[in-house]
């Protein structure tokens, strides 16, 4: 029979190529969630069995006493409830500058605006350790240190760069043939922003809310540096506190990890694709 | 009319430019300014001391030991999760199923924050139970008890794989977006003339995804000069300074010493790296931009 067919390659009717791919990335995909797994499966098991060694193989019953502990701390309450007072104002405000400054930067330039904007865009590039010891010194002065006002304020500025840049992207997108025709309409400028710029600007805007507040849920360096009480302390500084608490308590450790981790965990799920895009933006630019 | 878009301006940026200004700019200047003082933190009474903070610096062998490895944490932290990144696009691109499962699996560690990262990672290299130590005693049958961060040999390049572990899937999504960018037809030319997959790689793929590498390292570079609050959770920039960095150091000899002008010395030279690493960045965007704008 196979003399019959002699043009028929016999190489091309199997191609072995995406099998030994698609083991490949199974295999590093397992390696990836490994460390992951420790967690989840930590959370789930009594210290005693995690002492003996056993925190890496499938537990035998669902045990779920670390979540009771630490779903009925007041302190995780505290930490949780300050998280969200900072994520959320700072969130919301640096996202407000960042539509003001992006809006003029894209419709209403001017000499030296174009200046001006790669200023604060370089703001997103340094280390902020640079602007630590002011700033220490300048809330000092004012008597805000050991309050959540420091962390939200930095948070807002340290966000503008990125909203401002991303803002102003998009608005460029926006035809200046639709503003100049509500202009002549007569509207005015702040109408042409919030009633025809901003209806358009949603997905820019989902994009932004994604990264802000995952950024800001999961800081650490500010709220160490200017709180100081135990009940000013936002979730991620509370995880290494009460580390010294439950020492060997790593179930607990465990299950505090997972309840701090899980607002940022469901927005990753839900706004996946607004994430990719904040992060890749300006990757593909023709 | 002109008049009052000028106006408008004005209310639109005041608040921007005003906040940004005070908290960003002013600092900035300020932390220059300070350098130059023997400021401690809390009292109100300094003296400008000239150089005598940058003096110090040359003299100061733990901030040599903080210099060396920034530079060991940043060639580190920016290569590996580059080179893994752009293979696991490659691997991934190549239409297999499930690539969007694999592309979230790769991904979601940065959705975590340093401290949880760190958190996962110590135990990973805990001397007992770790995974590390038990991998390593199943493959070789024996029960070894290495404490991978508390030793000064590998403390550092254990914090740097946890590092990369969290910014590999970054690296991995912006080759990806840049992957799909690449025109189809070039890749069917590649085929008809019977090009090898290698050659394909090289003379085709990774210099049309020179855009992406560029944004790739310029974030990778970012990220890892701010790398500060991992190294913080995991080993502090222990044991004995082996695993210290630059912005670690700065922090100690601010916020445990007291010794804040010192500590704005410090932060100056890492402004001053950062600036240098900017310069370079939006120089080399240009030249893309010029290539294949």
């Amino acid at each position: 029979m196979a003399e019959a067919h002699p043009a028929a390659p016999v190489g091309r009717e199997f191609n072995p190529w995406p099998v030994v791919i698609f083991i490949v990335l199974v295999c590093l995909a397992v390696l990836f969630l490994a460390p992951t797994a420790g967690v989840l499966l930590s959370s789930v098991k009594t210290t005693r069995e995690i002492a003996l060694g056993d925190l890496w193989s499938f537990p035998t019953r669902l045990y779920l006493g670390n979540f009771v502990e630490v779903l009925n701390k007041p302190a995780v309450h505290q930490y949780l409830i300050n998280t969200l007072l900072v994520t959320v104002p700072a969130t919301a405000a640096s996202i407000g500058l960042g539509v003001l400054a992006g809006y003029v930067f894209a419709k209403l330039p001017f000499r030296g605006s174009e200046a001006l904007f790669l200023v604060i865009v370089a703001g997103m590039f340094f280390p902020p350790q640079v602007i630590l010891i002011p700033l220490y010194r300048l809330f000092n002065a004012v008597g805000l240190i050991d309050t959540l006002y420091p962390v939200i304020l930095i948070h807002i500025a340290m966000g503008m760069p990125i909203c401002t840049l991303l803002m102003r992207n998009f608005f460029a997108t926006v035809p200046n043939a639709l503003r100049e025709a509500a202009i002549l309409e007569g509207a005015s400028e702040w109408q042409v922003l919030t009633r025809v710029a901003l209806p358009l600007s949603l997905p820019a805007l989902a994009v932004l809310a994604t990264l802000q507040f995952t950024w800001i849920w999961n800081d650490f360096l500010w709220p160490l540096i200017f709180t100081q009480s135990d009940d000013k302390r936002t979730i991620m500084l509370g995880i290494v506190n009460l580390k010294g608490q439950y020492l060997v308590a790593w179930g607990i450790q465990g299950a505090l990890s997972l309840v701090a981790s899980l607002p940022t965990l469901i927005v990753f799920l839900f706004f996946q694709r607004y994430f990719i895009k904040g992060m890749t933006m300006g990757a593909v630019k023709g | 009319m002109e008049r009052e878009t000028g106006v408008w301006r004005l209310v639109f940026l005041a608040l921007p430019l005003g906040v940004f200004t005070v908290l960003v700019i002013w600092p900035l200047a300020s932390s220059f300014y300070y350098s130059f003082t023997n400021w401690n933190g809390f009292s109100d009474n300094f003296e400008f001391v000239g150089f005598l903070n940058f003096k110090k610096l040359w003299t100061d062998k733990l901030f040599f030991n903080a210099a060396v490895n920034t530079a060991i944490w940043m060639v580190a932290a920016v290569l590996i999760p580059t080179l893994l990144g752009l293979g696991l696009a490659l691997l991934i691109d190549s239409r297999i199923p499930g690539g969007s499962v694999f592309k979230s699996i790769f991904y979601f560690p940065i959705c975590l924050s340093a401290v949880v990262v760190g958190q996962i990672w110590i135990w990973i290299y805990q001397p007992d139970w770790g995974l590390l130590n038990v991998a390593i005693g199943a493959v070789t049958n024996t029960s070894p008890d290495f404490a991978w961060l508390a030793k000064p040999d590998t403390a550092l390049g254990s914090v740097i794989a946890a590092w990369c572990w969290q910014h590999t899937g970054l690296a991995m999504v912006i080759y990806l977006a840049g992957l799909t960018s690449i025109p189809e037809d070039l890749l069917e030319v590649c085929e008809i003339e019977g090009a090898s997959t290698w050659q394909r790689l090289r003379v085709v793929i990774i210099p049309l995804l020179t855009p992406a590498t560029v944004v790739v390292v310029a974030l990778n570079v970012i990220n890892s000069l701010k790398g500060f609050e991992i190294l913080y959770i995991m080993t502090g920039g222990g044991p004995f300074n082996s695993s210290d960095t630059l912005a670690m150091h700065m922090y100690n000899e601010s916020f445990k010493k007291y010794l804040m002008g010192y500590g704005s010395a410090i932060s100056v030279v890492l402004f001053i790296v950062a600036l240098t690493i900017i310069g370079i960045y939006f120089r080399e965007l240009k030249k893309v931009d010029e290539i294949y704008g």
